[in-house]
């Protein structure tokens, strides 16, 4: 087995998910976590290979996020047809989507740092390879993670209890 | 000792102090009731943010079409194009007949233009003397070249994924029993579908939910539509739109014999015109289809199948693409062949 298969096997299926959350489409992730791997063949040696790993792919999304608006742009478009189209799905495909919806607009709230922090850890970094992959002090780490942590949770709190409203007003 | 402040406390509910600091911390947390609150507290913050981010991971897959959506131009960018092609041409052909020999009395120059799509110019010169008619501009804009279709990403997949995509009909038949929204019959209908690989089996089962349409991305030349055929996974359906005359210019000479001969001059064009797209037809239709036309030509690349096929009704070559195994699309084909032939029949 070569060098990048095995980094591939040992850390796809983390690093896929990583930029699933943070992207929110799982084809635009694995095209992502592809050219990480593919960047990764290129360097000689690489010496926490996790926290490269998820710095490079962390890069690479904001890169394209740059480059990319028009992509973005033809998203909200296809979103926008989709509300639309009056469909009605199973309570429970509703309810799930309904909780994705609000876990993505509260991760989305974080400022990119808190969110790229929180979803490094997710994936099991510890503090060192989080701070080497944002190029913090691994003693900010916990203070982020707090913050993170907190405003993640208050904001799907808040989305909650505006969506429980909304249902009770429609129901009375 | 001070409060632990938020930043220690995760620090220490994560591992990541050393063994003197979380033996220091775990001592204060004992005495400090405030502490222990604010531990427990954090306790909380960590699963629930946990459980709200594993909500991400039912992420859809090709929310984005595989083609980059091609770059949208004001439709009045083409027009204006359209009309300097026009008057280039016919300047052109007046230039050429004007200089080069008498006989030639007069030039017709036509475009076809569609409102969206782009400008296919297209010039006739009719010789008087032979009663011909020839085509000087490039022959392939006599007919709308389909747009390029949704090219597939090439993805170096993971070895789980590979594995979803190289059972083939095992994987079909899985996929349309996991699917909620499929009833237990039309999934076992689909599953024997898989085995015999034919349509009767289909045909036998219940009807299936409608397709869902997801989106109908704007492409030149092309009609483009997404369905959702279970959560997350789409097709894409592609059918080239013919493009349409919507108007024509005579410039230069022609206007006296225009006037002379109104009638002969529409009714040789409108002869033509049908011939033309009837010999375009005939060229854009592969072999395969033109012999057969309920055959399908099957391709695999990377994980997406496209099947392509020509539809009786409109002549058109279709064509389906989609990660999944090949009679998995076929069934989503007749599914969609159905609902365009009740459309067709709502809307003659």
């Amino acid at each position: 087995m070569t060098d990048v298969e095995r980094l591939f096997r040992t850390y796809n299926a983390a690093l896929v998910r990583y930029l699933t959350r943070r992207l929110g489409d799982r084809d635009w992730a694995e095209e992502v976590a592809q050219e990480t791997f593919v960047r990764a063949l290129r360097q000689t040696s690489i010496e926490n290979e996790r926290a490269w790993l998820f710095a490079v792919a962390t890069n690479l999304v904001r890169d394209e996020a740059r480059k990319d608006m028009r992509r973005r742009k033809h998203l909200a478009i296809l979103a926008e047809q989709e509300r639309d189209e009056v469909v009605e799905p199973e309570e429970t495909t509703l309810e799930r989507a309904q909780e994705a919806a609000m876990a993505r607009k509260a991760v989305d709230a974080l400022a990119e740092r808190d969110r790229l922090a929180l979803l490094m850890r997710e994936e099991g970094l510890d503090y060192n390879e989080i701070a080497e992959a944002l190029q913090l002090s691994s003693g900010s780490v916990g203070t982020t993670l707090s913050r993170a942590r907190r405003r993640l949770v208050e904001s799907y709190e808040t989305l909650q209890k505006s969506r429980e409203e909304r249902e009770k007003n429609a129901a009375s | 000792m001070q409060h632990l402040d938020e930043g220690t406390i995760h620090s220490w509910l994560d591992g990541a102090l050393s063994a003197d600091e979380a033996a220091r911390v775990e001592a204060h947390v004992k005495e400090c009731r405030q502490c222990a609150a604010a531990v427990a507290e954090a306790r909380g913050f960590i699963a629930a943010s946990s459980r709200i981010l594993t909500a991400l991971d039912n992420a859809p897959r090709g929310v984005i079409p595989a083609a980059a959506p091609a770059k949208r131009v004001d439709p009045m960018v083409w027009r204006i194009a359209a009309t300097v092609m026009v008057v280039a041409a016919g300047t052109l052909v007046v230039f050429r007949n004007g200089v080069g020999t008498a006989k030639r009395d007069q030039a017709t120059v036509q475009t076809a233009a569609t409102a969206s799509g782009p400008i296919a110019p297209e010039t006739l010169m009719r010789d008087e003397g032979t009663g011909t008619t020839s085509a000087p501009a490039t022959p392939g804009t006599t007919q709308a070249k389909p747009a390029p279709t949704a090219t597939t990403r090439v993805l170096l997949r993971a070895p789980a994924m590979e594995k979803r995509g190289a059972v083939g009909e095992v994987a079909a038949s899985d996929q349309v029993t996991r699917s909620r929204n499929v009833p237990p019959a039309a999934a076992s209908a689909a599953q024997t579908f898989a085995q015999t690989g034919g349509a009767a089996a289909m045909d036998a089962s219940e009807q299936p939910q409608a397709l869902k349409v997801v989106g109908t991305p704007r492409t030149l030349g092309a009609k483009v539509t997404l369905y959702e055929v279970a959560p997350g996974d789409t097709v894409t359906l592609t059918e080239p739109t013919p493009l349409q005359l919507q108007s024509a210019v005579v410039t230069g000479v022609a206007t006296g014999v225009a006037e002379q001969s109104p009638t002969r001059q529409a009714g040789k064009a409108a002869a033509a015109a049908p011939m033309r797209r009837a010999d375009a037809a005939a060229v854009s239709a592969p072999p395969v289809a033109s012999a057969n036309a309920e055959a399908s030509r099957v391709e695999s690349a990377n994980g997406v199948t496209t099947i392509t096929w020509l539809d009786p009704g409109t002549g058109n070559m279709l064509r389906l693409s989609g990660r999944m195994p090949a009679a998995r699309l076929q069934e989503i084909r007749l599914r969609i062949e159905r609902e365009r032939a009740a459309a067709a029949k709502k809307n003659p």
